[in-house]
């Protein structure tokens, strides 16, 4: 088995780590950098459950490899927040119920980051494209869409820009 | 040419294992060195909520802030059992159990706090934690220190509860009985959709839910539930078709069988119909399962009202759709 050293910045910290050819990110962020917060749903593409940021795209790690993943720049959920400091987005997740068993909701995060850096204000109707590809089964996504709302008003508010005030 | 229609349905569901199964769940509650309150349970949290609803009624019953009870959960070596997290029981049986475990530490507090206050149970008051006597407030015991002075008696601030309801096994031949669930939940929806008569797409507008839940504990939650059974029903309704060929499925994977995605659901309007159950903690009941079925019953009624046509089996795609609509025309 051939190994293969790779370098890049993930969560705002260089590592240079030793992969195969073979290797999916997903694994890579998994099983040899321990952030575990990444999910594994289908390993196929089709859930979201196993998103990250990559390069600035919501990319699904389980069908990169590991080597396309050199020289760049990600984003896990642990990069957004974790323990006591969360985002304002996981911390809209929470207070509106949109966490149930969570299993999703690493890869609902991201995606909603993504969404609200590109889209400070969407609609309801652009917050359900913003997340599609990231399948939900327990909540029948209506309070991530809450939470969407409520972390875009929050994250105006603070920008000085026209979000409305929390209710 | 998009057609809309309206459907109902109205669906009874007796949860727990009922039908004379034996069914039962296990809880304990203590006073804990660490200024915390501790349940143990073995009921599985699957996202459904139950740990949030035993801590509330721990805390309700206690009179104490949430934050300060500390759960084991799903231990066989340090709880007992609490049945499965399954036939919509959790709340209900679970949640029963914790009450009672939570009213036995509560009476031994106020047992042992008689004594050491040398008074009536009457005249003792609990507020946040402390015990004190009415008519001098100012000297008072927080649970942690009378459970220090229960402990110097040989004894412990802690109860042991199970909630083990009886229900009749049906008769054989008429499949009757006097009580054949502990209780039933009551959920009631109406369904607008739009039907697409040119490409049989159905797509849901909304979803109007009147559930009588006996207490939402957890009103949030409870929405959740509702939500998240509601676009069950509607992947049942139009979408998710396992296709088995000689016991092999040959569409296992997500883009073969289909779940709904955030652009399939609807707007939804609930209300809560909080009808307390006599037997249910706080008067609560079960809506994990519930939720669900009246949804696709509603879908199909809706579909029929806006074009006409009756589809028997599931998922309601628009092939079948259409085809229906090619058979009525041919009928014509």
């Amino acid at each position: 088995m051939s190994k293969l050293t790779i370098g890049f910045i993930i969560n705002g910290q260089k590592k240079i780590i030793e992969t195969t050819p073979f290797t999916r990110l997903l694994d890579l962020i998994r099983d040899d950098l321990h952030l575990t917060g990444t999910k594994e749903g289908c390993g196929k593409g089709e859930c979201g459950a196993c998103t990250v940021i990559m390069n600035g795209e919501l990319v699904a790690s389980c069908l990169i490899l590991a080597l396309q993943a050199d020289g760049a720049v990600i984003t896990t959920i642990e990069g957004i927040g974790s323990g006591g400091h969360l985002d304002p987005i996981q911390k809209a997740f929470v207070e509106t119920g949109a966490v149930q068993c969570g299993f999703c909701t690493p890869g609902m995060i991201l995606a909603a980051k993504k969404l609200l850096e590109e889209n400070p204000y969407p609609t309801e109707e652009e917050i359900k494209r913003g997340i599609s590809g990231n399948l939900c089964r327990c909540t029948g996504y209506q309070k991530i869409f809450d939470a969407i709302k409520l972390a875009a008003n929050r994250l105006s508010t603070r920008d000085g820009g026209r979000g409305e005030k929390d209710a | 040419m998009k057609k809309q229609g309206r459907g109902m349905a109205t669906i009874m569901f007796g949860f727990g294992y009922g039908e004379g199964f034996p069914d039962h769940s296990i809880a304990s509650v203590e006073i804990e060195d660490s200024g915390k309150i501790l349940i143990r349970t073995a009921a599985a949290d699957v996202g459904q909520g139950v740990l949030t609803v035993i801590t509330q009624i721990a805390a309700e019953v206690l009179k104490v802030k949430p934050e300060i009870i500390r759960i084991i959960p799903g231990d066989t070596h340090l709880t007992k059992s609490s049945g499965s997290t399954s036939a919509t029981r959790q709340t209900f049986f679970t949640g029963n159990a914790v009450k009672e475990a939570s009213e036995g530490l509560l009476s031994n507090i106020y047992h042992y706090a008689s004594i050491e206050f040398r008074s009536n149970h009457v005249e003792l008051e609990i507020k946040d934690g402390y015990i004190f006597r009415n008519d001098n407030p100012n000297y008072r015991l927080s649970y942690w220190e009378l459970a220090d002075k229960v402990k110097e008696r040989g004894d412990s601030l802690k109860a042991e509860a199970s909630f083990f309801p009886h229900t009749d096994k049906p008769d054989p031949k008429t499949g009757q009985g006097e009580k054949l669930y502990v209780a039933y939940t009551f959920v009631t929806q109406i369904v607008d959709v739009e039907v697409d008569t040119d490409t049989g797409v159905v797509e849901i507008l909304n979803v109007y839910t009147a559930a009588d839940i006996g207490k939402a504990i957890n009103p949030k939650n409870v929405e959740g539930q509702i939500e998240g059974g509601t676009v069950q029903g509607i992947g049942m309704a139009l979408m998710e078709e396992q296709v088995i060929k000689e016991g092999i499925t040959l569409n296992p994977n997500l883009t073969g069988y289909l779940i709904p995605t955030s652009m399939d659901t609807p707007r939804f309007v609930t209300r809560l119909v909080e009808n307390e159950d006599s037997e249910g903690p706080f008067g609560a009941k079960g809506i994990g399962e519930p939720a669900t079925i009246a949804t696709t019953p509603a879908i199909a009624n809706a579909i029929y009202d806006a074009i006409g046509v009756r589809i028997y089996h599931l998922p309601i795609t628009p092939e079948k759709i259409l085809k229906a609509l090619k058979e009525k025309r041919k009928n014509k």
